[in-house]
Order: structure tokens, then C-alpha cells, then sequence
């Protein structure tokens, strides 16, 4: 059986046995080349189901509207990750997720209508291939997975801080501010985001340079040592802004810092939740 | 350097210590520089990354967070999820091009009168060797 028939055949049993109320999976888009989220609650409508490497998106978002109530969820190893943050962070109850995880080829490009045979940017750089926790899995687990390396980070790194300024300037002279990377993120879940609020206004509404720049700083922070590294943020980045590029960097300080990775588990707390007191840091020293 | 160029510092004195030493110093007629604009805060654990960044972007040359000694956190344990985020935050900013030398944290305890006006005389003289902030706009908030 492929992963779409082992899916399809899970969410079927789950939804008839009643151990969940909804699955939340994939279909194919209108546009016949893309995957689309889908929530299944019917087994009938099981069959819609689907799974390639097209389905890219991160559907542990959408655990966070099912709170409380019994889901399963199609997730790949990202994804994974993205839920033990949720349950990390008290959003999500393991005991009500079931999660369907599947062993990930990589999702690639889909442009124009058509499916590249290119991997995604950040899919290329991963490691990951089988989820770090799941209740049932679809796919052959892999062999041990590679250490984490940041070659885009270092890249950037070797810069001047000149240079860099100069490239951040640029990047985030595109940004239009539409918060599609922040919608999309499965960690950027407050009721109020502090892009929205008025007084203190800390994100003007105007076009300015710097109203972007505080937004994306601000934005990636808030993501240190929470960041999963699903990459939908510059998935969904209408003006193509690196923000793996951030993201990643804050991933690399928190890793090497604190030895930590957010989601491999959800137990761990997260770098900034805890301290140790005899710890050296190079601050205030 | 820009001829005329007085840096403006941000300070972020944590109410319990570092606050009492800039009053030490005031009281203690030591000197420091003029340059630097303090705010007060309940704890150095209170200086969300936030207003840090958005002095930046406000157009501050520096920022200092001064807080008790690890240890003597009158919270008991602000100062060490302080300098957690801090530790992340500076080579953030690094990455973005801000100096690592523009975000100064110090231990100033209610005592050191002293120490706080070498801090803030030190930083200052540190932040005059740096160009004045380039592309930051001073914005007049309504």
C-alpha cells in the first residue's frame, strides 16, 4: 500500500470506530497540482485523502481550533515537531492528537501550475525523515538521521555586518506586512500579537522601512528556541523574504547555547521557559 | 565618526539595584555621562526583546539593561531569564547589523554608584567609536 492508501485506510477505521472526531489530512486542490488542507468527518469522505510531495503545508495549526476535542492529523516529521511544541506549550493534549505520521520524501516546488521535480529549499536542507513521535506511521522508518548543519546560516555569517545590514535592508523593504508568515507559523498562535496592538502602537501601520524591519526582528524572536524549521512562513511569503535565513539563525544560537531543538520532545522546557544558575553566557560578564 | 555625534543611550536599570546605584551616583556627586536616557523597569527579567528592538528602531546608538547580580534578584530569578534572552538576542541583532557592541548588559548592584557611572562613561566612549546609527529615523510619537 502506498502512504495515500494507508491514510485513507486509517482515517477510515478511526472515523468509524468514533476514537476521533475529525482527521485532518490533505486533498488535491482545484488547480489538480497543489495539496490542500482537508477535515474529514465523515468515513466516507475518507477517500479524498491524499499524500505526496506535494502536500507541504503544516496542519498543526489547525490542532489549535480543536481544542479539546479528539483529531488525528497526516503529519510529517515537521510537522511532528510542530505538535509536541503545542503540546510543549500547553495549546494541544496529546491524549486528544492522534498522529498519523508519515515518513517524509521532501515536498517539492509546485509553480505555475506544475510540480517541479526540485526539492524545497528548506526540505533540501533537512535531516528528518521520520517523525520523532508518532501513534501510527505510514512509510519504512529511516536510519539514524544526520547532525543539523547550517550552511545558509554560515553563509550569511561570514558577511560583513555591513553587508548584512544591507541585506536585510533590502529583504525587508519587500515585506507588505500581510502577516501570511505569521498565520501560517503553528507557533504564532497569541490571541493578540503584539503587531496589533495600538497602545503601545510598537508596529505602525504606515509603508516604512523600519515598521518592516521591527515586524520581522520581532517576529523571528518571538520564535527562538520555539522554531520547529517547517518553513511555512516563507512558504506562504508572497514577497519571497528569507525568513528561514532568521529563523534558522535563532535555531543555530539556541542549539549551541542551550543544547536545545524545539520539538523533538515535549517534555523538555523550552531555553527561555528555564536557566541554570551557574550557566555562562557571555552577558553581563 | 560623524562630527557632533553625541550617542544616545537607551538604559533599561532594574528598580531594585541598578536604579538605587544611578541614584548612588547621583547623590555620591559622581559624574556620567549625559548621554544616556534611563528607564526604569520592575526587573531586568522585564526588558522584553521588544523594547529593545524598538529602541533600535527608534534610533538609539546603544542600549544598556543593568540588573542585580545573578543571584540577588529581588524576583529572585529575573535576571537569569534576562540573560538568557539577551544571550540570543545580541548575535540576533549581530546577524541583522547591529554591533554586538551596541546591546550592553550589566550586573550594577543598589551599592555601586561607582561602577555605574563606569559603566555608562565606558559605553559611551565605545559607542562614539561606532558611526551614528545609519538608516534609523527619530520618530515623534503622537
Amino acid at each position: 500500500m502506498n502512504a495515500t492508501e494507508q491514510i485513507v485506510a486509517k482515517a477510515r477505521e478511526l472515523l468509524e470506530s468514533g476514537t476521533v472526531e475529525c482527521v485532518i489530512g490533505y486533498e488535491r486542490a482545484t488547480d489538480g497540482v497543489n495539496a490542500r488542507p482537508l477535515f474529514v468527518y465523515q468515513a466516507e469522505e475518507a477517500g479524498k485523502l491524499i499524500f505526496d510531495q506535494t502536500c507541504a503545508h503544516n496542519l498543526a495549526k489547525y490542532l489549535l481550533n480543536r481544542k479539546g476535542k479528539a483529531t488525528a492529523i497526516v503529519a510529517k516529521p515537521c510537522d511532528v515537531r510542530a505538535v509536541n511544541l503545542l503540546i510543549n506549550e500547553h495549546q494541544v493534549e496529546r491524549d486528544k492528537v492522534l498522529i498519523i505520521g508519515v515518513v517524509c520524501p521532501g515536498m517539492v516546488e509546485t509553480k505555475w501550475g506544475r510540480v517541479s521535480e526540485k526539492l524545497r529549499q528548506a526540505c533540501e536542507l533537512c535531516r528528518e525523515h521520520t517523525p520523532v513521535v508518532y501513534d501510527f506511521l505510514v512509510g519504512e522508518p529511516g536510519d539514524e538521521e544526520a547532525a543539523v548543519e547550517y550552511p545558509d546560516v554560515a553563509r550569511m555569517e561570514a558577511l560583513s555586518i555591513e553587508e548584512r545590514r544591507a541585506f536585510w535592508e533590502e529583504q525587508f523593504s519587500r515585506c507588505i506586512r500581510c502577516y501570511a508568515c505569521r498565520q501560517a507559523c503553528p507557533g504564532c498562535y497569541c490571541s493578540e500579537c503584539f503587531a496589533e496592538r495600538l497602545d503601545p502602537l510598537w508596529v505602525g501601520i504606515r509603508i516604512a522601512p523600519s515598521e518592516s524591519w521591527i515586524w520581522n526582528t520581532m517576529r523571528a524572536f518571538h520564535l527562538a528556541g520555539r522554531c520547529i524549521g517547517c518553513n511555512q512562513c516563507e512558504r506562504v511569503c508572497p514577497m519571497n523574504i528569507p525568513l528561514s535565513l532568521l529563523n534558522r539563525k535563532l535555531e543555530k544560537e539556541t542549539l549551541e547555547l542551550f543544547g536545545y531543538r524545539a520539538g523533538v520532545d515535549a517534555e523538555t522546557p523550552a531555553p527561555f521557559a528555564t536557566f541554570r544558575k551557574d550557566e555562562k553566557l557571555e552577558v553581563g560578564e | 565618526m560623524a562630527v557632533g555625534h553625541e550617542p544616545r543611550i537607551v538604559g533599561f536599570l532594574c528598580n531594585w539595584c541598578s536604579y538605587a546605584g544611578a541614584d548612588v551616583a547621583g547623590t555620591s556627586r559622581i559624574t556620567y555621562p549625559p548621554n544616556i536616557r534611563i528607564i526604569r523597569v520592575p526587573c531586568s527579567g522585564r526588558v522584553d526583546p521588544l523594547l529593545i528592538v524598538k529602541s533600535f528602531q527608534m534610533g538609539a546608538d546603544g542600549v544598556l539593561v543593568a540588573g542585580c547580580h545573578p543571584g540577588d534578584c529581588h524576583y529572585s530569578e529575573g535576571n537569569y531569564h534576562a540573560r538568557r534572552r539577551l544571550a540570543v538576542l545580541r548575535p540576533f541583532l549581530e546577524y541583522l547589523g547591529i554591533e554586538r557592541e551596541r546591546l550592553r548588559v550589566e550586573w550594577v548592584s543598589a551599592s555601586e554608584g561607582r561602577r555605574f557611572s563606569q559603566v555608562v562613561s565606558s559605553f559611551t566612549e565605545q559607542l562614539r567609536k561606532l558611526e551614528p546609527r545609519k538608516g534609523a529615523e527619530v520618530e515623534v510619537s503622537s
